[in-house]
């Protein structure tokens, strides 16, 4: 057993009760152990803004030793806006500091009249009023947390989002340069938040002691041989040089960059969106610009940047492909400047970029705006921010805004907007995205990287299912998306990782053992909440609409979508 | 009679140019030109195992014999963003 503990905390009766990991806990961490814990302690058909709902923290299993991409939180509880099974991750420095503090989950329960912030360190919780905070961004507010607590402490944080219970509302963490921009974003985690009244949760390491480790010199040698092999991958020098924007010209060539509400998969003004160009204006404006920056301390990949505007000036921290898509193509926006701005706004209104760049598309589609009006985007989230009606059914997600508004071309499943990869064009991602437990999310099982003809229904389900399996797996371990490629190519350093960090002997299927167990528990926890096969399913249109340029429709068949699980 | 092609170029694959990275070209060349051809013709390293090569939408080989009108992308492949 691990010396790692559970953190509970009852904000109704404001107490904190420090548990000894259930054994059955103990072999889980990030999105495996949040599924476990709401299997078990969460009724599945709760209210996801009432007080049977928890709110849990959870480092992966391999997170608080500054492995390379290996420091991620995982956030999670039953979700607002799918009304399912949610666990969101997120880089930044609250994993590091949860695993400092020796949390293996922080258990929040109950609720509290708003505003409070929660502080969590050494010497256990204190409970601090936090009127004040209400309704900052999270900019001004982690400023403010940072000067009351100090520069050390890692923070999470909702927005003006999270505080009117908005189901695309995340949960933003500082990145390593105490900048919150690291968020939680899918599923409505800033609302469950928000509903407990905490506008924060503050997490002080300081006189903490590092984790052990069981066997310290079998661990580094294992650390040194996966750095090696991610350093040695291709991909993370694009990611270094590129950052994630990469995407957009590899998803225009596949005809799958989502554009104007994902009416077409390929767009003109791609190459202006590009991570190539936007390498090259960041450069030439110098001044704040950074083409590479690391959100985690020890991150040898340093995927994300800063993108300044003409007068040096940081716009935004980081630019990513999902906002670029969902924000600019889907929205017919062409300006690397008008998203940086739209982006900086949704950061700091604490929202989900994707969720909202598919809210502002069926708003398009709606008439509420023009494709390519990004004066318009920004007064919508200035809506937004106002709290009025309009700007709250915007900040409900995609499927609302279509409610509302009659639209049916949302592209949504399980009530979540997908990310900016087309699902006819790149089918085994429709197939991630029609059979996630957590519903269209690129995170849980992209195959763009594959070999295969994306376009043939064929084999789909299984390319998918694999992808799932690792995906849940990794985000288990607390490794970024990207550290795969590193793994991939020495996995048996994650065996190694674990049995030197917890003496454990697992075996060279450990990624897939985590995978599966995660996913059995997340199907459990949807199907007592009433999902089926049925809800297995991407958008009708999209089964009967073609998609320029190549004119696909999603047909992979539907015995195939559901037999994705039967391993 | 010969055809045309546009090829595009990316992130480590751009070709360095007086004006800056080239990573768009049109193209021309014999029918039943082969994309292993294009790709010696344009003088770029690629690492097939890393590299994905895409002809109108669709994953192709070094073989792949192109035609007029093809839309290639060279890409060095990322698994995601």
């Amino acid at each position: 057993m691990s010396s790692l503990k559970v953190w509970r905390v009852n904000l109704t009766e404001q107490t904190l009760k420090v548990e000894s990991t259930p054994e059955e806990w103990d072999r889980l961490g990030g999105r495996g152990l949040i599924a476990r814990i709401l299997v078990d302690e969460v009724p599945a058909t709760c209210e996801p803004l009432g007080p049977f709902n928890k709110l849990i923290f959870s480092p992966g299993l391999l997170v608080g030793h500054m492995l390379s991409s290996c420091d991620r939180i995982s956030v999670g509880g039953k979700s607002p806006l799918t009304g399912g099974i949610k666990e969101s991750n997120a880089g930044g420095s609250t994993g590091l500091n949860m695993a400092m503090l020796g949390m293996k989950a922080l258990i929040l329960e109950g609720e509290l009249e708003p505003w409070w912030v929660l502080h969590l360190s050494i010497d256990g919780v204190r409970f601090e009023k936090a009127d004040e905070l209400a309704g900052l961004g999270v900019t001004e507010a982690a400023s403010i947390l940072l000067k009351r607590f100090g520069e050390k402490v890692a923070v999470s944080v909702i927005g003006p989002g999270g505080e009117m219970k908005l189901a695309s509302a995340g949960i933003q963490n500082l990145d390593k340069d105490k900048v919150p921009a690291r968020i939680a974003a899918r599923g409505g985690l800033g609302a469950v938040m928000g509903a407990k009244g905490l506008k924060a949760v503050v997490f002080d390491a300081r006189g903490a002691i590092k984790p052990a480790v069981h066997d310290l010199n079998a661990f580094r040698s294992a650390q040194k041989r996966f750095t090696e092999s991610l350093m040695a991958q291709q991909q993370t020098k694009i990611y270094k040089d590129f950052g994630t924007a990469a995407m957009t010209r590899m998803s225009n060539g596949f005809g799958a960059l989502p554009t104007r509400n994902f009416r077409s998969g390929s767009f003109e003004g791609a190459e202006s969106i590009s991570g190539e160009y936007m390498r090259q204006v960041i450069l030439d404006r110098g001044g704040e610009g950074k083409t590479s920056h690391a959100c985690m301390a020890g991150c040898t990949i340093q995927c994300s940047n800063d993108y300044a505007g003409s007068d040096g000036k940081s716009l935004v921290t980081p630019l990513e492909y999902e906002t670029i898509g969902l924000m600019g193509s889907n929205l017919g926006i062409d300006n690397l400047d008008t998203i940086a701005k739209l982006n900086w706004e949704v950061n700091d209104l604490g929202l989900d970029s994707i969720e909202i760049g598919a809210a502002l598309g069926v708003a398009a589609e709606a008439g509420l705006l023009k494709f390519g009006d990004g004066d318009r985007a920004m007064e919508l989230l200035v809506e937004i921010r106002a709290g009025t009606p309009l700007g709250r059914i915007l900040g409900n997600g995609a499927v609302a805004v279509g409610k509302i508004f009659g639209i049916t071309r949302v592209p949504a499943v399980k009530g979540q907007a997908m990310s900016a990869y087309e699902p006819r064009a790149i089918k085994g991602t429709g197939v991630t995205y029609a059979t996630s437990p957590q519903g269209a999310d690129h995170t849980s099982g992209l195959t763009i990287r594959a070999k295969v003809n994306h376009l043939d229904p064929k084999g789909q389900a299984d390319l998918s299912r694999t992808a799932q399996i690792n995906m849940a797996g990794y985000d288990t371990l607390g490794a970024c998306i990207f550290s795969g490629s590193g793994f991939a190519a020495a996995i048996d350093t994650i065996r190694d990782l674990l049995n030197a960090r917890y003496g454990w002997e697992v075996g060279l299927d450990i990624l897939q053992v985590l995978g599966k167990e995660a996913l059995k528990l997340e199907r459990e926890f949807n199907q007592r909440a009433g999902f089926t096969r049925h809800h297995d399913r991407l958008p009708e249109y999209m089964t009967r609409e073609a998609l320029p340029p190549f004119n696909p429709v999603f047909d992979v068949p539907d015995e195939d979508l559901d037999n994705v699980f039967n391993w | 009679m010969s055809m045309q092609l546009i090829v595009h170029l990316h992130t480590l694959l751009q070709i360095p140019s007086e004006n800056g990275l080239v990573n768009r070209l049109t193209l021309s060349g014999q029918p039943g030109m082969t994309l292993g051809e294009l790709v010696s013709r344009l003088g770029v390293q690629v690492d097939p195992e890393q590299t994905l090569l895409v002809v109108n939408g669709q994953i192709a080989e070094m073989t792949t014999e192109l035609s007029d009108g093809d839309e290639v992308h060279l890409i060095p492949a990322i698994s995601g963003g």
